[in-house]
């Protein structure tokens, strides 16, 4: 029983460092939430001498949280600056302008 | 210092070119939405939505350019860039469309769209990447809309004569096609509107005979109760999922 929890745990850990490091904003959460709830019954089921590995664990998902919530609330989401999007922009309305004329 | 005179003077200078037009849609209005998807069961935010209008002149006539874009912020380009934009050319009196335009790049995939309104006919060309430009005419009625002017002639609704449940009709092209379109009013409610803080809001329900959207009065417009109707929140339920489009900022109302 042990062993299996402390597996998912592992493997929750490592989905949570993946989600923190890829943008996906709060959606992170929800393994870091689970991967706690996993470590926290690991560590329950472990004797005093094994509660070393659960203790790792709960500090590298406690990090992945923090950095999720920095992200969130420190971060401010931007649009990137795109040329070549702003000089098709500006190409269309020459061309718009020239059907409308056509139009009338 | 100089950034807050610089900003004041710029402030003024766009004031002084704002123009009402008879619709009540001001020419220099720019509304920034937070676009975001529910993702298991979390809204993520994905991408800016900026809805703004402008006066264009050609050497007969003056139009109101009102234009949607859509761009993902700058940590999801990387995964899954979008750069979409939907444009419509409207008489600023009647908001009856000349030429709309629609442009989609999501992800690499591109479609480009283009409807010429001339009488009761519309002229549509429609070029897909790596497929064949192809053209078709067809017959619309007299108060058909395109989707970017239909949402600003919501605006135009005399919405405070409106009963709890009434509707009203509309038709719009979208995909090469007429489609009719229901807005029924579910009542108000308060919603935060970003820099204009908490709004007494008109809740309206867009149904439309289309597979783009789904669910009975899942897809809500939240216009504020005022007469300036500024959109501040939208709820939509597509087939591949929920989001909605939350009002950040707003500008020459």
């Amino acid at each position: 029983m042990r062993k299996t929890l402390l597996i998912i745990a592992i493997v929750l850990t490592i989905v949570s460092i993946i989600f923190s490091v890829l943008p996906l904003d709060t959606l992170a959460l929800a393994p870091i939430g689970l991967a706690l709830l996993f470590i926290f019954l690991a560590f329950k089921k472990s004797d005093v001498t094994q509660r070393k590995l659960t203790k790792i664990l709960f500090i590298v998902t406690y990090i992945c949280a923090l950095v999720v919530l920095g992200k969130t609330f420190l971060i401010k989401d931007k649009v990137a600056v795109d040329t070549k999007f702003e000089q098709q922009k500006v190409e269309s309305k020459k061309e718009d302008i020239k059907d409308l004329e056509g139009l009338e | 210092m100089k950034k807050a005179v610089f900003t004041l003077a710029l402030i003024l200078i766009l004031c002084s070119f704002k123009t009402e037009t008879n619709t009540g849609i001001p020419s220099g209005e720019k509304l920034i939405f937070v676009g975001s998807y529910n993702m298991s069961g979390l809204m993520t935010q994905l991408a800016q939505v900026t809805l703004s209008t402008e006066m264009v002149n050609t050497s007969k006539n003056s139009y109101l350019h009102l234009n949607c874009e859509l761009a993902t912020y700058a940590k999801w380009d990387k995964f899954f860039k979008i750069r979409d934009s939907y444009e419509s050319y409207v008489d600023p009196t009647t908001l009856k469309p000349s030429l709309y335009k629609r442009s989609i790049d999501e992800g690499g995939w591109t479609k480009k769209e283009k409807y010429t309104f001339k009488g009761n006919s519309v002229t549509s060309t429609s070029k897909r990447k790596n497929s064949p430009e192809t053209t078709k005419t067809f017959s619309v009625g007299g108060s058909t809309q395109d989707v970017v002017s239909l949402m600003y002639k919501l605006r135009t609704m005399a919405i405070d004569k409106m009963k709890t449940g009434q509707s009203q009709s509309f038709v719009a092209v979208f995909d090469e096609k007429q489609i009719p379109v229901t807005v029924k009013l579910l009542g108000t409610e308060m919603v935060t509107a970003g820099n204009l803080g908490s709004k007494n809001c008109y809740k309206l329900s867009i149904g439309a005979k289309t597979d783009v959207l789904k669910g009975k009065d899942k897809n809500l417009i939240y216009l504020t109760a005022d007469e300036k109707k500024v959109p501040v929140l939208m709820k939509f339920s597509i087939p591949v999922g929920t989001g909605q489009l939350a009002l950040t900022s707003a500008s020459g109302i």
